[in-house]
């Protein structure tokens, strides 16, 4: 259908993103590499739309900068004709007239609002100061803070706190990390590796605890923190809290939209309103828990595109995402089980010796991997998971079967 | 090593699996960059710069398939070709290379055009 000369849906005229994410971008980006010829603006609160991952990586540890985190070009949103309005912070939505209101007063109106809007960090009730990372900005204060002999308390033990840990190590600082769950992250990478994964806090100098911070308190000393089942506090500079995404539903829940932990979708990004998609973090379809992951965001983005062109949408691929810590890249795709009657774990190499990987299968079928240092055992996974090939648990695990064989049916 | 009218022999076609690549050091392609060699799941060798123009991945240990490699880091992927790139983070093209395969070696032409 790409390619087609006359617009599938000729009644779309123009449209209007909210939020300047990869979703948002992609939104854009897969429009006009679809062939969409009408008016396209992106509302970013940013004056360029950037990336997010490297926050807590290369730009936290300064190796990094701001200009290189750009998502495309600046020059890149003319030669696509995309209105990029810097600085735009949408403020409210009239999904039946379809515009969008923007903090200054501006109205815009469009056939179709994309919500981009991502979300929020999670800032729990526990007092004050606590710092928490999910753009430039927080980067910025936090990395301030990140000198040598520096005590940093990181509140949650998941994919960005572990991230934090990892960059504060490399900066010198003093790291102490609290999670309740002992490891975390269990869920999505599995318990063995899980634990492998959290026990590198302790080799790499950071003392992990399982508990909950109680209360956090500015004194004269420092930031005096309060965990559970300690009797005394102890003293931090700076306490960072990593404990999850609040999805920006605020416009959403305004203008009348359906949302329950997110904006919530269908299948083809379309929200409770039928001019008005929702793509990213933002987003919830309906039934599913949230990706919160760079390529769920990208896919969404896409997927939006297909919709509004009346293009047939892409095959959904099993989710997939990465994380570094400690110079290890680690990947994972599709869902993690424990082995069980119906389920299978399977360890290709030694866990706990990179380059490995663990695969979960259920029967024949590999639901889910996760690798560290082994990239393309994951995308051998997940080509398996997307083709529902048949696969043997042994062959698997044998790390002399060349899983591209396996892939291809050879095994 | 021989001269540029015959390009470098670089590997052999065996030693490279198809959907696999290896990486050329700059040592000797007399190139800015490492060249990655990357063969096809079709069997048809390309060259592309290794490193991969998001951040610091080498290609030749990316996926190869369907005329594209996908960089082990982050995803993007670079059509073989021509070194276009299809897919964020990444947002440059990178340089492709003239490859050559006579009698089960392979030959690389580096800064010729494919
Ligand atoms: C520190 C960090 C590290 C990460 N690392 C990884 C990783 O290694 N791998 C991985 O897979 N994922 C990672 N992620 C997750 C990934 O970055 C997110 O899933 C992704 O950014 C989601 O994209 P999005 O476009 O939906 O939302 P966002 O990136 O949040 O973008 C939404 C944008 O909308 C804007 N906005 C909100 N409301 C309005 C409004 N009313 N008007 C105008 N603009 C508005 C926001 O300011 C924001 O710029 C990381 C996230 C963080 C924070
Ligand atoms: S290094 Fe290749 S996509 Fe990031």
């Amino acid at each position: 259908m790409t390619g087609s000369s006359v617009s599938p849906v000729g009644s779309v005229a123009s449209v209007v993103v909210v939020g300047g994410g990869i979703a948002g971008v992609s939104t854009v980006a897969e429009l006009r590499k679809n062939g969409y010829a009408g008016e396209l603006t992106l509302l970013s609160a940013d004056p360029l739309p950037y990336d997010r991952p490297p926050l807590s990586k290369e730009y936290l540890a300064g190796s990094r900068d701001l200009d290189s985190l750009a998502l495309q070009p600046a020059e890149w949103y003319a030669e696509q004709q995309v209105t990029l309005v810097g600085g735009a912070v949408a403020a409210a939505l009239q999904p039946d007239a379809g515009e969008v209101e923007l903090a200054d007063g501006r109205v815009l109106s469009a056939d179709r609002i994309v919500l981009a809007t991502g979300g929020r960090a999670v800032r729990p009730p526990i007092g004050s100061p606590i710092h928490v990372l999910r753009d430039v900005a927080d980067a910025d204060s936090l990395r301030t803070r990140l000198v040598a002999g520096a005590r940093l308390l990181i509140v949650g033990g998941g994919l960005i706190g572990a991230e934090v840990a990892s960059t504060a190590r490399g900066l010198g600082a003093e790291v102490t990390l609290v999670d309740p769950l002992d490891p975390p992250l269990a869920a999505a990478v599995g318990i063995e590796v899980a634990s492998w994964l959290h026990g590198l806090h302790g080799s790499h100098g950071v003392e992990t605890l399982s508990t909950t911070v109680e209360t956090v308190l500015e004194t004269s000393a420092g930031v005096a923190v309060q965990l559970r089942g300690e009797p005394d506090s102890r003293v931090f500079d700076t306490v960072l809290v990593a404990v999850g995404l609040a999805p920006e539903t605020s416009l959403a829940e305004a203008a009348g939209l359906e949302t329950s932990r997110g904006v919530l979708v269908d299948a083809d990004q379309v929200t409770s309103h039928p001019t008005v998609l929702a793509v990213g973090d933002c987003a919830r379809p309906r039934g599913h828990h949230r990706a919160e992951h760079w390529e769920a965001a990208q896919h969404d983005g896409a997927r939006a595109a297909a919709t509004i062109l009346g293009l047939e949408r892409a095959a959904v691929t099993a989710p997939w995402w990465w994380s570094d810590r400690y110079g290890l890249h680690v990947e994972g795709v599709g869902e993690m089980r424990i082995a069980d009657a119906e389920h299978e774990v399977v360890v290709r190499g030694v866990v706990g010796e990179p380059p490995f990987s663990v695969f979960t299968l259920r029967g024949e079928r590999v639901i889910g991997a996760v690798a560290v240092d082994d990239p393309n055992a994951v995308r051998a996974a997940r080509r398996m998971i997307d083709r529902g090939v048949a696969v043997c648990g042994s062959d698997l695990g044998d790390p002399g079967v060349s899983l591209r064989k396996m892939l291809r049916g050879l095994g | 090593m021989t001269g540029n009218s015959e390009g470098i022999r670089v590997a052999s076609l065996d030693d490279i699996p198809e959907g696999e690549g290896v990486a050329i050091s700059s040592d000797i392609t007399g190139t800015d960059d490492d060249i990655a060699i990357l063969r096809d799941d079709d069997g048809t060798c390309w060259a592309l710069n290794d490193t991969c123009t998001h951040e610091t991945a080498s290609l030749a240990e990316g996926w190869v398939e369907d005329g594209d490699v996908e960089c082990p880091l982050h995803s993007s992927r670079f059509n073989l070709k021509t070194g276009k790139v299809d897919g964020l983070p990444a947002t440059r093209d990178t340089v492709p290379h003239r490859v050559e395969v006579r009698d089960g070696e392979v030959y690389l032409f580096p800064g010729e055009r494919p």
